[in-house]
């Protein structure tokens, strides 16, 4: 299975991460491989694979779910903790023009 | 074996030694020994001794439990209110979490010690602890060994006498693995039996946190002090009231033995492990084949499923909230993507690029999907050979642990280090790794036993035979604290 480099850029570009060419060049093979190896989940085993066939999905009754109700959330200041924050606000680059 | 957190409890408790003079011990050895092995990344000693002098009061007031006053690690991505968690990654240099993990809370309140965290794979994503941003972890058996990983610090600081047990966590084998590497015992407990909540997420349906210790009666003590249902993680169920109590009573066991958990398996662990069979089997149980083919689909089907669920889960890293920014950037979508890519080590990369690429459309029914209906093949299989036995004996590896370095050669043949760890995590089964002899260089091998669904006491217990009749004996390794 080979895997070209416009994929692996619009992969790249899908997970937010860059690659330069050389990279893309060196990573190019090193990924093929990977999906060699995913590819063996084509392999074939002895016993049932195929009959097995609904999706592990789980339905979950209006009445699993819990009562919605109010509760404390955590205060401001302890959020943005990890920021040089701005008025209680993480500070990003302006976004609307 | 025998258990140190009993021992050193009974120390407290007779007023021999107060918490915080067996904590200044712990402190001054890891001071001593941490800088070669590197098993801790972030220390935590004013913490340690606050929680000591509390642990000091609860004794002196009589509200101890087995757990008070004695010194433990946790692993770099549980989440500490206010004390550094890193996941071992550069993007998330300096973060200081706002909230405890559960299992840190729940131990908190009985008294526990917390020395400070411990090295890891970025990510846990790793076999070696190698990939750790920090720079790996070394084997204290064999300094020129890894340790394996990904909780390769957890076992490290176990191993060398630097903490009394660790906290853990193990997507693919990750408490295991390294236990098996570093000659002490890992338990992962069944899926649901211990809160997530606080463990920053690999592979969330995967995941599942549990202790490093020297011997099963401290696994036992520590599971059951940080088990039970959640209401902040939604995948938590109640386990069985009372404490774990261990018997050894392995006569008309049924131990299953599956010859395709042998496969490739080098002849001296596969001789190591027929060999402690053969005890189990003196000793009254019973010896059944099972076969569980799907099982060499479990590592492809592990692969595709925790590396979709970790490109989704790391996509919060964004640089916004905290951690690691990058300096130079025209606009928001530009800067998530240099941090990102400034961030995250190769090895991160590499498995957000393979989970972006399985759930893309146009790959998703060939390889998400069906991994999906493979992962419930693997699970039904190993329903099917629990009908035949109580619990599974297999090696918890096919090699003992490597030289350093050795992960820096081919990605597959890495992968295929977890071989024998992975099936538990699809299954969401819980397993022990005990340590089953040496290799011809003195590195530890270790066993697995394997049990159905919420038979974790079965598990210990099973593992407890081994260490009652001296049969399974952790690696002794000089220095730290003794007793």
């Amino acid at each position: 299975m080979s895997v070209d480099q416009k994929t692996i850029k619009t992969l790249a570009r899908l997970s937010r991460l860059e690659f330069s060419d050389e990279e893309i060049e060196k990573f190019a093979p090193e990924f093929e491989e990977i999906i060699d190896f995913a590819n063996r989940i084509n392999e074939q085993v002895s016993g049932d694979t195929e009959s097995i066939r609904e999706v592990v999905t789980r339905t979950v009754g209006w009445e699993d779910l819990r009562e919605d109700e109010v509760k404390e959330s955590l205060p401001n200041e302890k959020i943005t903790s990890n920021v040089q924050a701005e008025n209680g606000y993480f500070p990003v680059r302006r976004v609307v023009k | 074996m025998k258990s140190v957190i009993s021992a050193l409890s009974a120390k407290l408790q007779s007023g021999e030694w107060s918490s915080l003079y067996l904590t200044e011990k712990y402190i001054k050895e890891i001071e001593r020994r941490n800088p070669k092995l590197n098993a801790y990344v972030h220390l935590t000693f004013d913490e340690a001794r606050k929680n000591a002098e509390a642990a000091d009061v609860m004794i002196s007031e009589g509200r101890a439990t087995p757990l008070t006053g004695i010194p433990f690690t946790l692993k770099d991505n549980i989440a500490t209110d206010g004390l550094l968690t890193t996941c071992c990654s550069k993007i998330l240099q300096g973060l200081k979490p706002y909230y405890n993990a559960t299992v840190w809370q729940k131990l908190k309140a009985q008294g526990a010690v917390l020395l400070g965290k411990t090295n890891m794979d970025e990510f846990a994503m790793g076999s070696t602890s190698e990939t750790s941003y920090f720079g790996a972890p070394l084997n204290p058996v064999d300094t020129t060994r890894v340790t394996g990983g990904s909780s390769g610090g957890g076992a490290a600081a176990v191993c060398a006498n630097l903490a009394a047990y660790a906290l853990g966590s193990d997507t693919g084998g990750s408490i295991r693995q390294p236990a098996s590497f570093c000659g002490v015992v890992g338990f992962k407990p069944t899926y649901g039996a211990v809160s997530r909540y606080g463990l920053l997420a690999y592979g969330s349906s995967l995941d599942q946190i549990g202790p490093i210790t020297s011997s099963v009666t401290d696994a036992a003590l520590v599971y059951d002090a940080i088990r039970g249902d959640d209401k902040a993680d939604g995948t938590s169920c109640p386990t069985p009231d009372g404490k774990t109590v261990l018997r050894g009573d392995v006569k008309n066991l049924k131990i299953g033995v599956a010859k395709e958990y042998f496969e490739g398996i080098s002849p001296e662990i596969k001789g190591a492990i027929d060999n402690m069979i053969a005890e189990y089997e003196r000793a009254g149980a019973q010896i059944v084949e099972v076969s569980i083919p799907a099982l060499k689909l479990a590592l492809p089907v592990y692969y595709i499923i925790a590396c979709a669920e970790a490109s989704s889960n790391l996509g919060r890293y964004d640089g916004i909230r905290y951690g690691y920014r990058a300096k130079n950037y025209t606009s928001v979508d530009d800067m998530i993507t240099k941090t990102r890519t400034q961030g995250f080590g190769k090895e991160v990369k590499k498995r957000i690029m393979l989970g972006t690429y399985v759930l893309s459309s146009g790959y998703f029914d060939a390889y998400y999907k069906k991994a999906c209906l493979l992962r419930k093949t693997v699970e039904s299989q190993m329903a099917e050979a629990f009908e035949k036995c109580d619990v599974l004996f297999a090696p918890t590896a096919p090699n003992t642990a490597f030289k350093q370095g050795y992960s820096g050669g081919n990605a597959v043949e890495t992968y295929l280090s977890d071989v024998c760890t992975v099936p538990v995590n699809i299954a969401g089964l819980p397993a022990i790794s005990i340590p089953c002899g040496v290799d011809k260089n003195g590195m530890p091998v270790g066993m697995q036993i394997i049990g159905k669904k919420f038979s974790d006491a079965l598990v210990l217990d099973t593992a407890y035979y081994a260490e009652r009749e001296n049969l399974s004996l952790c690696a002794d390794v000089e220095g730290g604290v003794k007793l």
